[in-house]
């Protein structure tokens, strides 16, 4: 037996997500994982206990598992925000939304004035142009910030960027530029906007601050915290192609095994699109086997392997299948975009899948998630095993034949549920019509045809928030206040179900967390109210104290 | 950049999965009679022979002709960043894009800081072409990609009977293309290297078995005289690109660009820098290029 001491907390009530013992009062925590269960009295059998009431008004639940997120979104906070909405930093710090032209250019004076560096590129983020009336934000705006330091505003969407008229004057950027997405006035010159990554690479020092920041232990650390500060424990960094490269792995080795860091990190192996020859000759399966049989530690995680196969719905590059888009732009194709040849699906899933490792396929379309889900077939006829858990990421336009499929094949889906308050208005209107925008990641299929489901937020695509996420999945609103698709809505238990034990399933660590019971990770959501008692409207809501990660607890908004 | 330094000319090499992209680039890599930088996805795909390699890095291969290879694998800026500080400076830069990416849209890149770009190339399968055009699932994506071409590599012509369908398919898609047939990736890479030839000063000679020939004079030629000087090109001229003055207009450089039996005749972009005179480099098999041209272009008939 251990000498390591016995705490005991106790709670105004325990969620364990268990079903042979759904709720209790008490928790004892030895070393980094659970002890037991129950009431303070059952658990003083184990002997000598420390009680720890400091939760005794708190609701516990399993710490939140966030299946699909980004180290970026810890990245970005390296940079200050000019978005529209109000959006809580790391350090629990609300940026108020910038809400006009004049709000962006006052955020953006304000940090000027604290950079020493003359030279410094001033960089900020979260720049939604839809939403701010009147003219766009140019070039002549930034410029009123500063005619001698470069500016550089990254867009929310990723594939646009504005900056001021010293970074063009340094970067070459003139009427002459050739390179699409280069956007120019009515008299040629160029306006400061830079659309897609080929114009957004001119400006020097841009985007590729952006990259150097996501390497960087800060953003480790972010990333992090602002887990804790949602109640999520286990986040995964959902593909990453950097990963045997620059030191990386030492990096989230150094970030996670400081006993302080307060979050657990599954971080997915990203496959490289390369042109297979067949099943055997993927150079990329011996680093996924290697990370996952020998660097796994309590608090970092291999094993995951992610694929890219289309693009977003919002964007217009998500394979869809007929009648595809419903209103596209001018010029659109018809239907979005391959990132893998569909052909090479079956063997590049086959190689992983061989090797005992979990595919995670990345499919906005359901024309994409068929090839998927067709692809792990044909892997499983070549080579049957049982258990594997491939699960089609973002899922969002799954049909009920797929999700059949899907339970055939043993398969888990991760649903996109913050699409329907972020674009759910615009689905329903623009991309894919009202029919299949009502049908869209849709929980309850996947619950009624039985196949397990988390749902997640992408951050830093949409802000990371378990509480947020699980409230989409139960009541559809959309930004505009309308219920999109009732029929879809799932209950508060299965919800909360899919941010925790489900979404540990799809990430084969349901046997250490996940679920609150004796042998499992002592990991911990710590919630000021408890779910099942607020309305389904107000589980958004409800505020978060903090986690507990491995019996040492982190409050929400600390450093 | 270096003040003194040249721009780096930008080569894409698109088209889908199978069509012979990396073939290609292996040719390019053995034949490049200049310093050529290759970006790929995977280094396991090009076929370099051991003694050809100078040097080997993680991401780069140096090879012994002066060429070197990039991986893509740590990003395309990246790579990019690699290339353009490698000493001594490679001329030109060929990209392999991925078998389903847009090469127009990695076209895009081309025209960074140091770079000019100069071509996209698309590699289709002769073999396959009507089939994966018309397939529910890659068919746009084939298709877009043809549309990018400014040059077709109509590959694996030794595999098919009739020509006449990928041509015509081809033909519907993007009529401005240029069309260069091969077997097995081997094509004259003049056929694609300095498309923009009013740029380009480099000297012209043997590239496997075909031949080149600068012709050069000052005096303008009438239209029709050089529209008979092209219809009376032996069959075995594959390619003719160039600049020539018209006696209607010679104050506009044309570009003139032909492939096989196709031939474009345009106004060049760049009149301010335009060369003077006619410039026209004629490729074909050994002794198949006409004398006559030289005395053609001079008489100005």
């Amino acid at each position: 037996m251990s000498n390591e001491s016995v705490e005991i907390f106790t709670a105004k009530r325990i969620i364990t997500m268990s079903p042979a013992l759904p709720f209790a009062q008490a928790i004892a925590v030895r070393g980094d994982r659970i002890l037991g269960v129950g009431t303070v009295d059952d658990l003083s059998q184990w002997g000598d206990y420390e009680l720890n009431e400091q939760f005794k008004d708190h609701i516990l639940l399993p710490g939140f598992v966030e299946a699909h997120s980004h180290v970026m979104a810890g990245a970005v906070w390296e940079f200050p925000y000019v978005g529209f909405y109000d959006r809580a930093d790391p350090a629990g710090r609300t940026w108020l939304g910038c809400q006009t032209i004049a709000a962006v250019v006052d955020r953006l004076a304000e940090c000027e004035r604290d950079l020493t560096d003359p030279d410094q590129t001033l960089l900020a983020w979260g720049l939604d142009p839809i939403f701010l009336e009147g003219e766009r934000l140019v070039a002549k705006h930034l410029d009123q910030i500063s005619t001698t330091r470069p500016i550089f505003v990254f867009h929310a969407s990723g594939h646009l960027a504005t900056v001021n008229s010293e970074m063009m004057r340094r970067s070459g950027i003139d009427r002459h530029t050739p390179t699409p997405g280069v956007a120019k006035d009515v008299d040629g010159e160029p306006n400061g906007e830079l659309q897609e990554p080929a114009a957004m690479s001119l400006a020097q020092g841009g985007l590729s601050a952006i990259g150097i920041a996501m390497m960087s232990p800060n953003a480790k650390w972010n990333y992090a915290r602002e887990a804790r500060n949602c109640g999520v424990t286990t986040i995964a960094d959902l593909g990453t192609t950097r990963l045997a490269l620059d030191g990386q792995l030492e990096a989230w080795r150094q970030a996670t095994d400081d006993a302080n860091y307060p979050a657990r990190v599954v971080v997915a192996f990203g496959h490289f699109d390369i042109s297979l020859e067949n099943k055997d000759s993927n150079p990329m399966v011996s680093l996924a086997v290697r990370l996952r049989d020998e660097e796994e530690t309590a608090k970092l995680r291999f094993g995951i392997v992610k694929l890219v196969l289309d693009g977003s719905i919002q964007g217009f590059t998500a394979r869809i299948s007929w009648p595809h888009y419903v209103n596209p732009p001018p010029g659109h194709p018809g239907n979005g975009l391959w990132l893998i040849p569909p052909e090479q699906m079956a063997d590049i899933v086959s190689s992983y899948h061989e090797a005992g490792l979990t595919v995670h396929c990345h499919c906005n379309g359901d024309e994409a998630a068929q090839v998927f889900i067709d692809a792990v077939e044909t892997a499983l006829q070549r080579h049957p095993r049982w258990d594997h858990r491939h699960t089609v990421q973002h899922c969002q336009l799954t049909t009920t034949a797929q999700y059949k499929q899907m339970a055939a094949l043993g398969m888990n889906a991760n649903i996109f549920s913050n699409h329907i308050f972020h674009w759910g208005d615009q689905h329903a209107s623009t991309t894919v019509g009202e029919e299949r925008a009502a049908g869209m990641d849709a929980c309850a299929t996947a619950e009624r045809e039985g196949v397990k489901f988390s749902v997640h937020s992408d951050a830093p695509i949409t802000p990371m928030g378990h509480l947020h996420t699980a409230w989409c999945a139960v009541n559809r609103l959309t930004a505009s206040g309308r219920v999109l698709g009732p029929e879809e809505r799932i209950s508060v238990a299965k919800a909360l179900e899919a941010c925790t034990i489900d979404a540990a399933h799809q990430l084969k660590l349901d046997h250490d967390i996940g679920s609150l019971e004796a042998g499992k990770l002592a990991d911990f959501a710590v919630l000021e109210e408890d779910p099942f008692e607020v309305s389904p409207e107000e589980l958004k809501d409800i505020p978060v104290w903090g986690t507990v990660v491995g019996g040492i607890s982190h409050v929400a908004g600390s450093k | 950049m270096e003040p003194s330094e040249g721009l780096m000319e930008v080569s894409v090499i698109g088209g889908y999965l199978g069509a012979g992209k990396t073939t290609l680039v292996n040719h390019i890599l053995r034949q490049a009679s200049e310093r050529v930088a290759v970006m790929v996805n995977d280094f396991g795909e090009i076929n370099i022979d051991q003694a050809l390699i100078d040097s080997r890095s993680e991401n780069t291969i140096s090879l012994t002709n002066g060429c070197i290879c990039c991986s893509l694998v740590d990003g395309f800026v990246s790579a990019l960043e690699s290339v353009t500080s490698f000493r001594p400076r490679p001329t030109r830069l060929v990209i392999e894009a991925s078998g389903v990416a847009d090469p127009g849209a990695v076209a895009a890149y081309g025209h960074g800081p140091g770079l000019a770009l100069d071509a996209v190339v698309v590699v289709t399968d002769a073999t396959r072409l009507s089939e994966q055009i018309a397939d529910p699932l890659i068919g746009q994506t084939v298709a877009s990609q043809i549309v990018s071409a400014d040059v077709i590599v109509v590959n694996k012509i030794d595999l098919v009977d009739n020509l006449a369908v990928a041509k015509s398919e081809l033909g519907k898609l993007n009529p401005d293309a240029l069309l260069a047939y091969a077997s097995h990736g081997e094509v004259n890479l003049d056929l694609f290297f300095g498309r923009e030839i009013a740029r380009t000063d480099r000297p012209t000679g043997h590239v496997g078995m075909f031949e080149s020939r600068t012709h050069e004079s000052t005096k303008p030629i009438s239209r029709e005289a050089f529209e008979v000087l092209v219809e009376n090109l032996p069959q075995e001229i594959q390619r003719v690109k160039g600049i020539v003055r018209l006696t209607e207009a010679p104050h506009v450089a044309m570009v003139f660009q032909l492939v096989g039996r196709n031939w474009e005749l345009r106004a060049l972009a760049d009149r301010q820098n335009s060369p003077h005179g006619n410039r026209l480099v004629v490729i074909g098999p050994k002794g198949s290029i006409p004398m006559e041209w030289d005395n053609a272009l001079r008489s100005g008939n």
